[in-house]
């Protein structure tokens, strides 16, 4: 088994088999990131191989300092945007201005009622403004004034999207405990 | 405070489940993945993976590097053709006693520039002398332009020593003059009537010059257009004169094709679409090809075809005859059936069936003894006949044309007299009819 610093000299020089054994240490990593980004697995799996071509063609940027997998999950959140933005051009969506969620207050969910399938699922599920900005700034862990500059949107309509996301997560959540409820009392 | 602790449970429910999870991708995922990354990395130059493609590559890149290298000193022999009309072009006139000092007025101008100007008549004279006991036509080319480097070479001796390049460039250029195909040239050398042509004159060096074209017309433009209206084979020629009424000939053909002629006649004259089938006559001339646009998409190259539309419209049929040295002429005949043959008529009398009432059926073959009261008509596709009484009383209405009026109202011959109809509707082209008339009701 080849260290990170092995792998990441070897991929410096194209060596192919560096290459390999990056990607199959990190591929399902870093699909889990792209899974969050994309409405579903065949768009995650293009991202993914994006990622890794600018990690193999970057990878001597690396400065060293710093995780390697922090590295990693930076490129392929980057790549992500990318994708967000070259498909924004063909994709037309009327984002919904006012939602109301019927049963907001009421909500707060026991970390290990939904599998991460579930999760998953939910965030395909968002249209794509809300799902960068939710996946950004939940789980990712940027700040409001760095998103808007990574999406180049204000940041208000960050914080927006934001609190959207959040509404309409919930919202799903809230129902897919009820499915899962109905389902384990029949049991 | 209870939203945010909210919030917080719901950003830990993502992070802590998605911040690292782990998706398994698709196997065809690592060799798309593979490829793509091949193929990029070729076009990344890395000595590191310095293989056979690269060497190709290199050595294509060697090979081409090598044939412009080797190549480019013969372009550089090549002089451009606009510097000056020593002995080019066709010459064709040789009457001319001048003609034979072919470039006299040249190489007075090459003179002064190599010599000051006090110099310039003396050493014109001797020039042009010494030419004329040298050339004693003008097709001696070769020793004509031996002639003149010569001079040039003792002139810029003599004279300037800065000058030298230049005059060895002069030189150069006089010694490759024979390359020099022509001194005018023309946008077209061939072309249907009427043929537009752009005529350009490279020559350098001369008074004035005149244009003939062949057809009559001359101008004394340097680079005139013109344009030929009638077929034929034109020499057209460019009289240069230099200083001393010197003047040269050149010549250049310009062939001018005639143009087709396209006419066609559409049989019959008033055609009702759909229900006719349509003759194309052609009457056009000097064509060899002809193709034919229906106006509904169908086209034919027959000489004559016959077509049968699919639906009335106004089509606009065009025939473009094609000559045999491709000369085109169109003809286009728009609103072609205008629906000018789509009548309708009625008569002024007829005698109902004394036996009983007919529901007004009718046809043309069977109503000899015009038993009912209907139209002629053609090309007619909306109709609504009514007829009134003399009081004005509407005692018949038929909106199918090929119902007319037997001359029954309620079961009950009508009585013998003037009766009143009005028809309106439309014909087939969509446009409108309206008739009024009266019919006399005749009883056996």
């Amino acid at each position: 088994m080849m260290s990170d610093q092995q792998i990441i000299t070897g991929c410096a020089k194209h060596d192919r088999k560096a290459q390999q054994v990056l990607y199959d240490k990190y591929s399902r990593f870093l699909l889990g990131v792209c899974m969050r980004y994309a409405t579903d697995k065949a768009e995650a799996e293009d991202i993914l191989q994006d990622s890794f071509l600018k990690i193999y063609f970057n990878i001597k940027d690396f400065s060293g300092t710093g995780s390697f997998i922090g590295w990693l999950r930076k490129v392929a959140v980057n790549t992500a945007i990318t994708h967000y933005h070259k498909n924004l051009k063909f994709r037309y969506y009327v984002e919904i201005e006012e939602f109301t969620s019927a049963e907001t207050g009421v909500t707060s969910f026991e970390e290990d009622f939904f599998t991460s399938d579930e999760l998953f699922k939910v965030l395909n599920e968002l249209p794509a403004g809300y799902r960068m900005v939710f996946n950004l700034y939940a789980v990712e862990g940027y700040k409001h004034k760095e998103i808007a500059e990574m999406l180049s949107i204000d940041t208000n309509t960050s914080k927006s999207q934001y609190s959207r996301a959040k509404a309409v997560i919930r919202e799903k959540l809230n129902k897919l405990r009820k499915l899962k409820s109905n389902y384990s009392d029949r049991e | 405070m209870k939203e945010k602790k909210e919030d917080k449970v719901l950003r830990d429910i993502f992070r802590q489940k998605l911040g690292n999870a782990e998706v398994v991708p698709s196997p065809s995922v690592r060799t798309d993945l593979l490829h793509r990354l091949e193929r990029r990395e070729f076009m990344h130059f890395n000595p590191a993976r310095f293989n056979i493609w690269y060497a190709c590559g290199i050595i294509a890149a060697g090979v081409a590097a090598a044939i412009i290298l080797f190549s480019n000193p013969e372009k550089k022999d090549k002089i451009s053709p606009d510097y000056s009309p020593v002995g080019t072009g066709k010459i064709i006139a040789t009457d001319n006693q001048s003609l034979k000092l072919t470039e006299p007025e040249d190489e007075g101008k090459l003179a002064d520039d190599f010599h000051g100007t006090k110099k310039q008549t003396n050493n014109r004279s001797e020039i042009s002398s010494e030419i004329f006991h040298d050339n004693k036509t003008a097709k001696d080319n070769t020793e004509q332009n031996k002639g003149i480097p010569e001079r040039t070479e003792a002139a810029g001796s003599l004279d300037n020593d800065r000058l030298i390049p230049e005059v060895i460039a002069e030189k150069n250029k006089l010694r490759n003059v024979k390359e020099v195909e022509c001194l005018i040239s023309a946008s077209v050398s061939e072309g249907c009537i009427p043929l537009k042509v752009k005529f350009i004159n490279k020559a350098l060096g001369y008074d004035s010059c005149r244009w003939t074209f062949g057809d009559g017309g001359y101008s004394e433009e340097r680079n005139p257009e013109w344009i030929f209206d009638v077929e034929g084979e034109y020499e057209v020629s460019l009289k240069l004169f230099g200083p001393d009424r010197i003047e040269k000939v050149y010549a250049y053909v310009i062939n001018v094709y005639p143009k087709p002629v396209a006419r066609f006649e559409i049989i019959p004259e008033d055609a009702i679409l759909p229900d006719d089938e349509i003759s194309f006559n052609n009457f056009s001339t000097g064509a060899v090809k002809f193709r034919w646009y229906f106006g509904d998409s169908n086209t034919s190259e027959l000489f004559a075809p016959r077509h049968h539309y699919s639906k009335f419209w106004n089509y606009s049929v065009s025939l473009v005859a094609y000559s045999e040295q491709g000369c085109t002429d169109t003809l286009i005949i728009s609103d072609a059936f205008t629906g000018s043959g789509y009548y309708i008529e009625f008569p002024n009398a007829f005698i109902p069936n004394p036996e009983g009432p007919s529901n007004g059926y009718y046809s043309s073959k069977t109503d000899e003894s015009a038993h009912v009261f209907h139209p002629a008509f053609s090309g007619v596709s909306e109709y609504q006949l009514r007829i009134f009484s003399k009081r004005g009383v509407l005692i018949f209405e038929s909106n199918d044309i090929n119902i007319g009026w037997d001359g029954y109202y309620k079961g009950q011959i009508s009585e013998q007299g003037v009766y009143i109809w009005k028809v309106r509707g439309k014909f087939i082209n969509r446009e409108p009819f309206t008739k009024m008339g009266d019919v006399i009701l005749l009883k056996k």
